[in-house]
C-alpha cells in the first residue's frame, strides 16, 4: 500500500492471495470501490507465460467524487432589485402669507356683504347669509361633516405622471382651510367642486349662472396653479368696466397675489406685456387687441389665458376672437354665465378659443353638447343655491296712455308704409330702425311726455323708498335713463351709463349703497349688466326689454345674487300690443334655446336662432332677403 | 415647491403598500410639506415572495417585504428626505430598524389588512395632528424627536387622508401597467 494514499485518508485492501479484487475506502466516506485484480492477459502461442501468477503494482491517485453524489442546497438572503417610479412636483411660488383672517364669528357674520364686495354691516334683518354658509353651525343643530373635494385628473390627461400630479393633490379643504391658502370666507360646495375642475382642466369654460361666484372661483383655482408651480404667468381679460371689480375681488380673496393692470401709454403698457415676473397681468379687451396688433409677430407668451365675458368671442371672424385665439398659452380658460346669446353656433368660437376643436370647425348641435359636457360647467342658481331668497318675475303688461298710443300706430303705420315702399331695398336695418322707434314710443311719448311705465315706476318707487328698499331700474337708452333721472328726483337717483367716465362709476356704486335717500340706481343694459355686485337692491326694473335674454339675466343677476338676503322682485315692464309683446314670445323662446344646448333641457331641437323672416314678421313683412340668420339686435352690451 | 428654496422645512412621509394579487405588494412613498402638499411620490413595481422565502422568512415575511425590502428602497431612493415617515402598516415599522428616520403607525378608520392585524405590537402612543399615532417600543427614543417635531404639524392636521391619496395613486399605477 502507498503512504501517500494513507495520507490522503484512502485506506487500500486486498482480499489476499486468493482475493480477487482491490478494496479502496476513503474514511471520511462510505463509499468503497472495487478495482478486479485479475486483467484480462492474453496468451501467446507458447502458452507460457510467468508474469500470470505475479501480483499487479497498484497505484494510487485522488480522483474527484461525482459532484451529484455530494451536491447541497444554497440559498443566500439577496435582496432582489426593486425599480421604483418617481414623479417631482414642481416648485410653486412663494408669496408673502396673505393677512391673518379675522375671528371667525366676525367674519361669518359678515360674509354675506363682503364676500361679493360689500363693506361689512349689520344684518338689515331677515336672515344673514352666515346662517346659509356652509358648514357654519346653526343653533342647536351639529354641523354634518361634508365630504372632502379630491381634484380628479382631467380626461384627457393621458400619463401617468399627469394623472398621478392631480391624484396625489390633498382635497380642496386642506388646501383652503387655514393652512395653505387662507381663504377669506368658506366657499359654498359648488364653488369648492368648481374651483378643483377649472385647477385640473386645460381648457375650460366655467359657465356658472350668473351671481355663483366665477371670478372667486377662477381667481382661487389662479391661486392654487400659482402655487402648486403649474402656471407662472397669467393673462386675465375683461370688459374695461370690470377692472375695478377684478381688482376688488382679488384683494378680498388672495391679497397676497400680485396683479397688474394693463394702463397708460403704449410704451409702458409694452413693458407691462413683455416684463418678466409680472404674475398676473389684467387687461382688457381693447387694449389686448390695439396691443397684440402694435407687438406684432412676437406676442408674449402665458402659461395661462382667462377671457372674462367671454361671450365678447363669440363672432369668431371679431378682431377680438381673432387675437384671443393667437395668444401663444398653456391653458385656455373662459367664463361667463351666457355662453349663447343667440345661437348654439356661437359656442364653437369659444372652443376654437379654447382649442378643443380644429380652427373654423363646425361642429353641429349634437357635437356641440357633447363637448359641453367634457369643456364646460355650469350650475345654476336653483340648482346650488337653494337657500338663496328666491327672484320673483312679474311682467306688468301695461296700456299705454292715449298720446302715447296714437303716437306708436301713427309711427307704426308710416313705418310700416315707408317699409313697403322701398320693396326690394328693404333691409333688416330698416325693420330694426322702426322697431326701436316704436320701443322708444312705448317708453314716454316724445311729444307730450306721457308714460304709462313712468306712471307705474313711480308707484312701485314710493312703496319702496318708503321700506327703505333699493331698487336697479335698465333701460337701453341713455336718453331714457336721463329722462327718467329728470322726473323720479324725490327718489334720489343716481346714473350709471356709458356716458359716465369710468373714475365717477364707483363712486356712484358706492354712493348708492352708503346714501339711504338714493333709492334708485338708473342703468343702460351695456354698461350695468356685467359684473357688478348689488346686492343690496331688492327691486329690478326692466323699463324697456334687451334683445337678449341672457343680457337681461345679466342685468338681473346684478341683485339676485350670492349675499342677497331678502327676495328679488324682478318688473318687466312690456306694452300691451306693441312691438314689446311680439319681441317677449321671441326672448321666451330663446330662453328655452339656450337651456338645452346646455344640458338643462332636451337638445333635440333644430337650431333657434331669430331669422331675417321672423324679423319681417314683426310687422307682418314678408322677407325680401330673409334666409340668413342675422341678429335683429345691436352687439352684446360691452359696457361704456 | 419641491425642495427649491424649501427643503429645509418639515417634511412627511407617507409610506403603503397595497397587495395586488398574484402580483405582489405595491408600495409607495409620499413626501409632502407640513401642510400636506405633495413634494415627490415614488412607487415601486410589485414585489412578490418566492416559494423559498416563504418557508424560510415564516411571520417575518411582510415585515421584510415591506418595511426592508419595499420601504428600504423608497426611502433610499427619495430625492426629497423626509423628517417623519408615517405608515398604516404595521409591518412596514420593520423600516425603522435599518434606517435612522422615526417611523410611526397611523391607525386608519378604514379596517386593517388580516396580515397586519394578527403582528404583536408594543407600542408608544404620541400625539400627532388630528391622530394618536405609534412606535414601536424598542424606539422609545423616537418619541424626543417626534414630539419635537409635533409643534410644525397643525393642529387640525389629518394624518390618515395622505394615505388615501397614496393608495388611489398605487391603484393608479397598477391599472395603468406601470408597475409591471
Amino acid at each position: 500500500m502507498s503512504a501517500v494514499a494513507e495520507d490522503r485518508g484512502w485506506r487500500i485492501e486486498d482480499g489476499g492471495s486468493t482475493a480477487a479484487s482491490l478494496r479502496i475506502t476513503h474514511h471520511s466516506s462510505l463509499i468503497t470501490h472495487h478495482f478486479p485484480l485479475r486483467p484480462h492477459v492474453d496468451l501467446f502461442a507458447s502458452g507460457i507465460n510467468g508474469a500470470m501468477n505475479r501480483r499487479p503494482a497498484v497505484e494510487c491517485q485522488s480522483l474527484p467524487i461525482a459532484a451529484a453524489d455530494l451536491s447541497v442546497s444554497r440559498w443566500d438572503a439577496i435582496r432582489p432589485r426593486i425599480k421604483t417610479i418617481r414623479l417631482t412636483f414642481p416648485a410653486g411660488m412663494d408669496f408673502l402669507p396673505p393677512p391673518a383672517p379675522r375671528p371667525e364669528g366676525e367674519a361669518i357674520r359678515d360674509a354675506a356683504a363682503v364676500r361679493e364686495g360689500e363693506a361689512p354691516a349689520e344684518p338689515r334683518g331677515g336672515h344673514s347669509l352666515a346662517s346659509l354658509l356652509p358648514g357654519q353651525p346653526v343653533a342647536g343643530q351639529p354641523v354634518p361633516e361634508r365630504k372632502p373635494t379630491r381634484i380628479k385628473p382631467p380626461d384627457d390627461a393621458v400619463s401617468l405622471e399627469d394623472r398621478l400630479f392631480y391624484l396625489l393633490q390633498p382635497p380642496l379643504e386642506t388646501w383652503l382651510k387655514g393652512q395653505e391658502l387662507i381663504m377669506p370666507f368658506e366657499p359654498f360646495p359648488y364653488q369648492y367642486e368648481g374651483i378643483a375642475w377649472l385647477f385640473s382642466k386645460k381648457h375650460a369654460l366655467l359657465a356658472d349662472e350668473m351671481g355663483l361666484g366665477k371670478t372667486m372661483q377662477a381667481i382661487t383655482a389662479i391661486r392654487m396653479l400659482l402655487v402648486s408651480g403649474q402656471a407662472r404667468r397669467i393673462l386675465l381679460i375683461c370688459p374695461k368696466p370690470l377692472i375695478p371689480n377684478w381688482q376688488r375681488e382679488f384683494k378680498m380673496w388672495a391679497d397676497e397675489l400680485p396683479v397688474v393692470t394693463l394702463e397708460g401709454d403704449f410704451a409702458r403698457r409694452q413693458l407691462m406685456w413683455t416684463m418678466p415676473g409680472m404674475t398676473i397681468l389684467l387687461a382688457n379687451y381693447e387694449l389686448l387687441v390695439r396691443d397684440m396688433e402694435s407687438l406684432g409677430d412676437q406676442p408674449p407668451q402665458f402659461d395661462l389665458v382667462i377671457l372674462d365675458e367671454a361671450q365678447r368671442i363669440k363672432n369668431r371672424d371679431s378682431r377680438t376672437a381673432t387675437t384671443a385665439r393667437h395668444l401663444p398659452r398653456k391653458r385656455s380658460w373662459a367664463l361667463t354665465g351666457t355662453p349663447i346669446e343667440n345661437r348654439p353656433e356661437e359656442l364653437a368660437s369659444l372652443y376654437e378659443y379654447m382649442e378643443v376643436v380644429p380652427p373654423r370647425a363646425t361642429p353641429d348641435i349634437r357635437q356641440l353638447t357633447q363637448l359641453s359636457k367634457h369643456y364646460i360647467l355650469r350650475r345654476t342658481k336653483d340648482l346650488v343655491l337653494t337657500d338663496l331668497p328666491p327672484r320673483l318675475d312679474r311682467d306688468e303688461v301695461l296700456e299705454l296712455t292715449p298720446a302715447q298710443r296714437l303716437a306708436y300706430e301713427v309711427a307704426e303705420k308710416e313705418g310700416v308704409i315707408q317699409l313697403d315702399a322701398m320693396e326690394d331695398a328693404i333691409t333688416i336695418q330698416h325693420v330694426f330702425e322702426l322697431v326701436l322707434r316704436l320701443k322708444q314710443i312705448t317708453n314716454f311719448d316724445p311729444l307730450t311726455g306721457e308714460s304709462a311705465k313712468l306712471e307705474r315706476l313711480e308707484a312701485d318707487l314710493e312703496e319702496i323708498a318708503a321700506s327703505g328698499g333699493k331698487a336697479i331700474l335698465f333701460s337701453q337708452w341713455t336718453q331714457t335713463i336721463d329722462w327718467l333721472e329728470q322726473r323720479l328726483g324725490r327718489f334720489g337717483p343716481l346714473v350709471y351709463h356709458g356716458k359716465v367716465p369710468t373714475s365717477k362709476r364707483e363712486p356712484i356704486l358706492s354712493r348708492f349703497k352708503s346714501d339711504a335717500d338714493s333709492h334708485l340706481l338708473l342703468m343702460s343694459y351695456g354698461t350695468g349688466a356685467v359684473g357688478l355686485n348689488l346686492q343690496f337692491a331688492g327691486y329690478v326694473f326692466l323699463f324697456d326689454r334687451w334683445w337678449n335674454p341672457a343680457v337681461e339675466d345679466q342685468a338681473i343677476n346684478r341683485a339676485h345674487r350670492i349675499g342677497q338676503k331678502s327676495q328679488v322682485i324682478v318688473t318687466k315692464f312690456i306694452s300691451k300690443d306693441t312691438i314689446e309683446e311680439r319681441i317677449d314670445r321671441v326672448l321666451q323662446e330663446k330662453r328655452r334655446l339656450f337651456a338645452e344646448v346646455l344640458g338643462e333641457g332636451n337638445a333635440t331641437s333644430a337650431k333657434l336662432s331669430l331669422t331675417a323672416s321672423e324679423i319681417f314678421g314683426l310687422f307682418d313683412l314678408k322677407a325680401r332677403h330673409g334666409k340668413g340668420t342675422k341678429p335683429i339686435a345691436p352687439p352684446t352690451p360691452e359696457g361704456g | 415647491m419641491a425642495g427649491n428654496g424649501k427643503q429645509d422645512q418639515f417634511r412627511l412621509g407617507f409610506l403603503t403598500a397595497i397587495d395586488v394579487p398574484e402580483r405582489g405588494f405595491v408600495g409607495g412613498l409620499l413626501v409632502t410639506n407640513r401642510q400636506g402638499r405633495p413634494l415627490e411620490f415614488q412607487c415601486t413595481t410589485p414585489v412578490k415572495a418566492n416559494p423559498t422565502q416563504q418557508v424560510l422568512y415564516g411571520p417575518t415575511l411582510t415585515p421584510f417585504i415591506l418595511g426592508e425590502l419595499i420601504g428600504g428602497v423608497l426611502v433610499e431612493k427619495a430625492c426629497i428626505k423626509p423628517h417623519l415617515i408615517l405608515t398604516d402598516r404595521k409591518p412596514i415599522l420593520e423600516l425603522r430598524n435599518h434606517i435612522a428616520t422615526p417611523v410611526l403607525w397611523v391607525a386608519l378608520p378604514e379596517s386593517e389588512p388580516a396580515t397586519d392585524a394578527c403582528i404583536p405590537f408594543e407600542s408608544i402612543e404620541i400625539p400627532l395632528g388630528k391622530q394618536v399615532v405609534r412606535i414601536d417600543a424598542s424606539h422609545a427614543e423616537d418619541r424626543g424627536l417626534i414630539e419635537q417635531e409635533a409643534g410644525q404639524l397643525p393642529k387640525e392636521a389629518d394624518l390618515c387622508e395622505p394615505f388615501r391619496r397614496v393608495h388611489e395613486a398605487l391603484l393608479e399605477t397598477v391599472r395603468g401597467g406601470a408597475s409591471r
